[in-house]
């Protein structure tokens, strides 16, 4: 026998309270504490939207997180069946949908993404690479972390205060995020436009320094000189100590 | 054999110590699946020292929505990778009108629901290859029924004829909330099919609610319910306590899964007291 119309109605009735608590008379139904269920959904829902995205929480009035976590539930289907992973939705909601709230803050949804990326960076499945930790950064090819995501930002949220970024902040801003190996901690590194495109020929195949320096300075238009060439092998031991760069080819 | 709920809030003290001793651990996989790095190495350091039981979350077996089969079919690879011993679910639905509501939300008590609830069980086994263990859930207000709770499960039981997850702690904030006798409902309960025991402490926040919030210590009253059901099913079976939020000391843990096993231990020995 399938389920019922009427069953189906009244499932549909009670979830719907609970995503948008608005209570319609469901038959049956004890009023006094069918509320537990729109707290208990909410409160899940609140809490796990607050840790992932902190800074977004701090930034937000109360009275404006509440508004934007409810129209969210309420109007969106969460489609994830692992709430650790749902609040990538409530990024993804604010990006397409546009709340007015982004007027306010026009890089709230840069702001939620760089938090949701450090919960999926942290959370991801592992990723491997060949390497040999043995080796040497001036002229072995350098196998960078596999665990590590390349990003791009019109406003600095990797670098400010969320309370203090303004319009006048708007540009370019780049950063890798990797995750470290033996912590498992996501670190955040902030890169000029040369090295991120440095990280991204990385990313494609290990390369050597003199390959990647000589390509990225062909690619970005620039003479490469003596300067460069230690700037670009200190960012390099840094990353190789902080555990961006995993090591060497296997010989 | 008694268990624990492992959670990552007391997961690193947990593995660092030997102050709290399982003989299993539980987990949701929802929390699991698809998880790498800090946590997939304490997972493994866990499953290096103690067999695992799945308790899902959101397969909403009650739901009307379709059953999510790829969803289905990572817990299937989950339950191989960890080699878990038993994969469990509840008698609920967490998803409605495609939207996840992550929480257990109770079933109406009907006739179609119980046929609907009963095929899905038996396409989850299909899939899965595998019995699996249904809990009876806590619920704060019935919704349209026509029958019982109690006739409601004995039905799903008979038709799917899955296992149950016999949550104690649930059964005795249900009777309270709805104005039953537990005992009663442990007679009348088709105790045959129980495979797994669940235990916790529960809230009470009115006169006439308590909440199951997994959050306090085993009351006394449950802890005797949890005799009259061992002395009822004369058999071993698992027995897990949950414990999801206000943690204690792992030392308190220990204890009441020591207590557990005591009660269970009586039960068992004492047969003539079995079906009196
Ligand atoms: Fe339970």
């Amino acid at each position: 026998m399938q389920l019922l119309e009427t069953t189906r109605n009244h499932q549909s009735e009670l979830a719907k309270y609970c995503r948008t608590g608005q209570y319609n008379p469901i038959q049956g139904v004890n009023e006094r504490h069918v509320g537990r269920y729109r707290q208990l959904v909410i409160n899940v829902v609140d809490d796990t939207l607050r840790s992932a995205f902190p800074l977004t929480c701090n930034l937000l009035s109360p009275d404006e997180w509440t508004k934007e976590v409810n129209d969210f539930f309420s109007s969106h289907a969460c489609q994830s069946p692992q709430v650790w992973s749902m609040p990538k939705e409530f990024w993804a909601y604010v990006k397409d949908q546009q709340p007015a709230i982004v007027k306010k803050y026009p890089f709230l949804d840069e702001l939620l993404w760089l938090e949701w990326l450090e919960v999926e960076m942290f959370m991801m499945e592992d990723k491997t690479a060949g390497h040999t930790p043995a080796g040497n950064l001036k002229k072995d090819k350098i196998v960078i972390n596999p665990e590590h995501h390349l990003q791009y930002f019109t406003y600095p949220v990797h670098l400010k205060n969320a309370q203090q970024i303004t319009k006048t902040d708007k540009g370019h801003y780049f950063l890798v995020l990797h995750r470290e190996p033996v912590t498992g901690k996501v670190k955040f590194t902030n890169l000029s436009p040369f090295l991120a495109r440095m990280v991204e020929l990385l990313a494609e195949k290990p390369r050597t320094i003199k390959e990647l320096i000589k390509k990225t300075s062909r690619e970005i238009g620039i003479v490469p000189d003596q300067q460069l060439a230690e700037d670009v092998l200190h960012f390099l031991e840094n990353a190789l100590a902080g555990g961006l760069i995993h090591g060497f080819v296997n010989k | 054999m008694t268990g624990i709920g492992f959670r990552k809030d007391f997961a690193e003290e947990f593995l660092q110590s030997s102050v709290l001793q399982p003989s299993f651990l539980e987990v949701a996989p929802e929390n699991w699946i698809g998880v790498g790095g800090y946590w997939k190495k304490q997972l493994n350091k866990a499953l290096k020292r103690y067999p695992l039981f799945l308790h899902g979350l959101s397969l909403s077996i009650g739901s009307p929505d379709p059953l999510d089969l790829d969803f289905l079919r990572k817990v299937k690879t989950f339950i191989k990778e960890t080699g878990a011993g038993i994969y469990s679910e509840h008698l609920s639905y967490a998803k409605c009108d495609n939207a996840h509501l992550y929480d257990l939300l109770p079933v109406p008590f009907t006739a179609d629901a119980v046929d609907h609830v009963s095929e899905r069980i038996l396409q989850v086994q299909d899939l899965l290859q595998q019995k699996i263990a249904i809990e009876i859930v806590s619920y704060y207000t019935p919704v349209a029924p026509e029958m019982t709770e109690l006739e409601f499960i004995n039905a799903v039981l008979r038709k799917s004829g899955c296992d149950l997850l016999l949550d104690v702690n649930n059964i005795y904030v249900n009777s309270f909330n709805h104005h039953y006798d537990p005992y009663q409902f442990i007679d009348g309960l088709t105790i045959d099919n129980v495979s797994y025991i669940h235990m916790a402490g529960h809230l009470k926040i009115a006169d006439d609610l308590i909440i199951d919030t997994h959050g306090e210590a085993i009351i006394d009253p449950v802890y005797q319910l949890f005799d009259y059901a061992i002395r009822k099913l004369q058999k071993d079976v698992p027995v897990l306590l949950e414990r999801d939020f206000n943690i204690p000391d792992l030392a308190e843990l220990q204890h009441e899964i020591l207590q557990l096993e005591k009660i269970k231990r009586d039960a068992l020995k004492e047969k003539s007291y079995a079906t009196a």
